[in-house]
């Protein structure tokens, strides 16, 4: 797995590339666990995300949890067909916005 | 030739998962399985795999988990095996889905997902093993 993050106006871009499972979720949390002061919405870039497990949603709900609770949006997008199924099956589909591309979720955040 | 079948035997430890995902990935793409369906069967895998060793074994002794995946004409049929202590994993509740965030539980979905995304799944002991078996549809678009 392999985590990129960027800067695009107030938000924070985290794009995870690869396998999000129990190995490698932990770096991603740990990533996760701090929102950049200033900041004003996470998005979670999964357009090169070719696989999630459960440990992966723990990590992303954990990450949405915090978000909330620190009055920051965070969406996420870009998913693969079968990420989305994994998705939609876990009931985050409709409690984390899911955005087609980069430029939507941006876009949604202004 | 197309690979139908494989067997594999593991340690109840993680060490051998990145050997087992690339064989599954290796089995999937011989046998011309879709993206959706390759992800499926390899999280029904690890999910199994996972729970197995976390909660297999709390004594700590070493055990054995078998994976065994069969390609049926419409189906990848799924045996996962362990010798760990008693469990049937299709007991556990079924979290609740339709929480707001702030009541949403953070984890216990691994069973819901693979449950939800097989066609059929079963589980029974046997000379001393669990033994799940899974039937996934081969052709998820």
């Amino acid at each position: 797995m392999q985590i990129d993050r960027l800067v695009e106006g107030n938000t924070v871009v985290t794009v995870v590339k690869g396998r999000l499972d129990s190995s490698s979720s932990p770096r991603l949390d740990e990533m996760l666990a701090v929102i950049p002061d200033g900041s004003t919405a996470v998005l979670l870039d999964f357009e090169e995300l070719t696989y999630i497990s459960s440990a992966g949603l723990r990590v992303v709900l954990k990450a949405a949890k915090l978000a909330r609770s620190s009055s920051v949006a965070l969406a996420v997008c870009s998913l693969t067909p079968q990420v989305h199924e994994v998705f939609e099956v876990s009931g985050f589909s409709s409690l984390i916005p899911i955005h087609q591309s980069r430029e939507t979720a941006l876009a949604s955040f202004t | 030739m197309t690979l139908r079948e494989m067997d594999v035997r593991l340690p109840n430890d993680l060490s051998q998962m990145p050997a087992l995902v690339a064989r599954l990935d290796s089995f999937a793409e011989a046998a011309d399985l879709s993206p959706k369906a390759t992800h499926r069967l390899q999280l029904a895998v690890d999910e199994f795999v996972n729970n197995a060793v976390d909660y297999g074994y709390p004594d700590g002794r070493p055990g054995e988990i078998g994976v065994q995946v069969r390609c049926a004409d419409d189906s990848v049929e799924l045996t996962l095996s362990d010798d760990g202590d008693p469990f049937d994993p299709f007991t556990a509740p079924s979290p609740d889905l339709d929480g707001t965030l702030d009541e949403r539980r953070i984890g216990g979905l691994g069973v819901h997902l693979i449950r939800t995304l097989a066609r059929s799944f079963a589980y029974r002991r046997e000379n001393g093993r669990n033994v799940v078996t899974l039937s996934l549809a081969r052709d998820a678009a």
